[in-house]
């Protein structure tokens, strides 16, 4: 079966051991990972993705594409206020390019905070991940053993979710969802960043 | 053994869109000149990825060989997309690069998916036997 995962964790280094162990269970062939990205959430609550810099033509994508994919993850309530308010999470360096402008309103950043809450605490990174996998055992025991606690939700229910049926309003490529743009199809650790501390 | 080789040949077929994509990926993180070079080198690299999968098409199963399919349909678009990007500019350079790297992520989610077909059925053999 094929699921998007949140592993939550309450520190940083915990989380990129558990993008660590997802890309190397993979490579054991206990399950395929199909992308990978962290979020974290600071202690103001804001949202920082790990990501290149990314080119200013991918950057609407960007910004949209992570309250998305929080949103999603979080069920079909979720997905419709994450899309929405998207964009008012931002990205780390270049993605933030499309996000400035929504990332200033303070409204819509706390309508975001809170239909994301129940993923991702203050403080805590997470792990998000597109698997398939036989069984769910693996990723719950390895992530368990590493201290994190693991969300998921069905690729196909999140797929199915009418919000993105819109394509006149969501106009992407088709087989791209939004939140697709950061889910990096590889282990990508990105240089140290001075949020992880905050 | 059969198994094994058939299995690394899918997986190398991933590991090439992988690195496409992260090829793309560095590349449109650039600016001006340096991405336009860059982007140069996309369409020979996709070929090779197009090649390495028509290599190791023969031996798939149904499932498996559909996503390699759609995995080699991307990668040709993408390498057009890029030999678009590199003869234009400002506007149209932007959405050459935004399509080059789209139809990237959607091979290798495609060599992804062709991998997990691999694994999966080759769990349901082993399962049955």
């Amino acid at each position: 079966m094929r699921n998007y995962i949140a592993v939550v964790f309450d520190d940083t280094s915990k989380a990129y051991e558990g993008l660590h162990a997802l890309w190397q269970m993979d490579d054991e062939g206990a399950i395929t990972v199909h992308g990978t990205t962290v979020v974290h959430r600071n202690d103001w609550g804001e949202y920082q993705v790990d990501s290149k810099d990314t080119h200013p033509a991918l950057a609407t994508a960007v910004g949209v594409g992570v309250g998305a994919l929080l949103g999603a993850l979080a069920g079909p309530a979720g997905a419709a206020v994450g899309a929405a308010k998207g964009a008012a999470i931002g990205a780390a360096s270049g993605g933030a390019v499309g996000a400035v402008a929504d990332l200033n309103r303070a409204d819509t950043r706390d309508e975001s905070r809170y239909e994301t809450g129940w993923v991702l605490g203050a403080g805590q990174s997470a792990v998000i991940a597109d698997v398939s996998e036989d069984s769910t055992f693996p990723i719950d025991e390895r992530m368990r053993r590493l201290g994190g606690k693991v969300n998921r939700r069905a690729w196909s229910a999140v797929r199915d979710d009418k919000w993105f049926d819109d394509r006149a309003l969501y106009p992407y490529d088709g087989y791209l969802y939004p939140y697709d743009y950061y889910l990096y199809p590889y282990e990508y650790i990105p240089p140290y960043s001075p949020w992880w501390a905050y | 053994m059969p198994d094994t080789q058939v299995k690394d040949a899918v997986d190398k077929v991933r590991a090439a869109t992988q690195e496409l994509h992260k090829a793309i990926s560095d590349a449109a993180a650039k600016r001006g000149g340096a991405a336009k070079a860059d982007l140069e080198a996309i369409p020979p690299k996709a070929k090779a990825a197009i090649d390495s999968i028509k290599g190791s098409m023969a031996t798939q199963n149904e499932a498996t060989k559909k996503r390699l399919t759609e995995a080699a349909t991307y990668l040709e678009a993408s390498g057009k997309h890029a030999a678009d990007g590199v003869k234009s500019t400002g506007k149209e350079f932007q959405t050459a690069v935004r399509q080059t790297i789209a139809d990237a992520r959607a091979a290798a989610q495609k060599a992804s998916e062709a991998v997990a077909a691999k694994r999966t059925a080759g769990a349901t053999a082993g399962a049955k036997k």
